[in-house]
C-alpha cells in the first residue's frame, strides 16, 4: 500500500478524517454507556473520577480527606484505598484522553493552539473551576447527572438539562459580550 | 472585488462563527472572505451556516488542524 495516497483514500476520508455523523455518535454513546454499566455497575460519569484524582494527590503531598465531607462516605473511602488502578472511572478517563488523541492524530489534525489573550487563559481558569465546582456540587456532570440520569429514567437529568440549558444561554450572552 | 483575511485561530465556538456572521455584514456582494481558523467545530458550522445563506464555501486544508474557509459573498 501506498502511504503517501493515503489521504486520498476513501476508506481513511471517511473513517479517520471527516467526523462521524452525530447519529453514529448517538449510538456508539449509547452502546458502551450499557457495556459499561453491565461492566462496573455503574453508570458512565467523568468528573467524579477528577475529585478522586485531586485526593489522590493531596494524600500523595502528604494531606487528609479522610474527613472531608465529600470523601466520608464508606464508597468513596473504599475507592480511595483501592487506587488508581482499581478505579473503573479513572481509566476510562485516561481512555477517553488517550482516544482523543488517537484520533486527532489519526486525522492529522492534531495542533497546540497558542494563547490569544490575556482573556482566554482567565476564562479558562474560571470555567474550569466553576464547571468543576458545581460538577461535584451537582453530583455530576452534564455526563453523569444529565446523560446518564436520563438513561437512568431518573427526572434530576431532565431538571438538570433544564438549567444546563438556561445556563448555556448566559454563557453565550457573556461569550459575546466579552470575546468579541 | 476585495480580498478579506479574519484571522481566528485559537478562537473557540462560537467565536469564529460569530466573528464572520459580523465581517461578512460589512462587506459587499461579490467580495471574498477568508476565515483562518484552528477549531474542528468551526470547521463544520461556519460552511453550514455560510452556504445555508446561499453563499460559495470552499474550505482548504492549509496545515495539521488548521484550515481556511473561502467564502464568496453572493448576496
Amino acid at each position: 500500500m501506498d502511504f503517501k495516497k493515503i489521504n486520498k483514500n476513501k476508506f481513511y476520508i471517511n473513517w479517520f478524517k471527516n467526523a462521524w455523523t452525530y447519529v453514529v455518535g448517538a449510538v456508539l454513546l449509547s452502546v458502551f454507556q450499557i457495556v459499561t454499566l453491565a461492566t462496573t455497575g455503574n453508570p458512565w460519569g467523568v468528573s467524579g473520577p477528577f475529585a478522586n484524582w485531586g485526593a489522590w494527590i493531596y494524600r500523595a503531598i502528604g494531606g487528609n480527606v479522610d474527613k472531608w465531607y465529600y470523601f466520608s462516605s464508606e464508597g468513596a473511602q473504599a475507592t480511595l484505598n483501592g487506587g488508581f488502578l482499581n478505579d473503573p472511572g479513572s481509566i476510562r478517563n485516561i481512555g477517553i484522553i488517550f482516544g482523543a488523541l488517537m484520533a486527532t492524530l489519526l486525522a492529522s489534525q492534531f495542533k497546540i493552539k497558542k494563547i490569544k489573550s490575556k482573556k482566554q487563559v482567565v476564562a479558562a481558569v474560571l470555567g474550569g473551576l466553576l464547571m468543576g465546582y458545581g460538577a461535584r456540587l451537582g453530583f455530576g456532570c452534564n455526563i453523569g447527572a444529565l446523560y446518564s440520569g436520563i438513561a437512568s429514567l431518573s427526572l434530576s437529568g431532565w431538571v438538570f438539562g433544564v438549567f444546563l440549558f438556561l445556563g448555556a444561554m448566559v454563557g453565550s450572552k457573556l461569550l459575546v459580550k466579552f470575546f468579541m | 472585488m476585495k480580498e478579506v483575511m479574519l484571522d481566528c485561530l485559537g478562537e473557540a465556538c462560537p467565536v469564529p462563527l460569530v466573528k464572520t456572521q459580523n465581517k461578512l455584514n460589512e462587506l459587499a456582494v461579490g467580495d471574498v472572505l477568508i476565515v483562518q481558523i484552528d477549531h474542528s467545530c468551526a470547521m463544520k458550522n461556519v460552511p453550514e451556516w455560510a452556504r445555508k445563506e446561499g453563499h460559495n464555501v470552499e474550505i482548504e486544508e492549509v496545515d495539521d488542524g488548521e484550515w481556511e474557509v473561502v467564502i464568496e459573498k453572493v448576496k
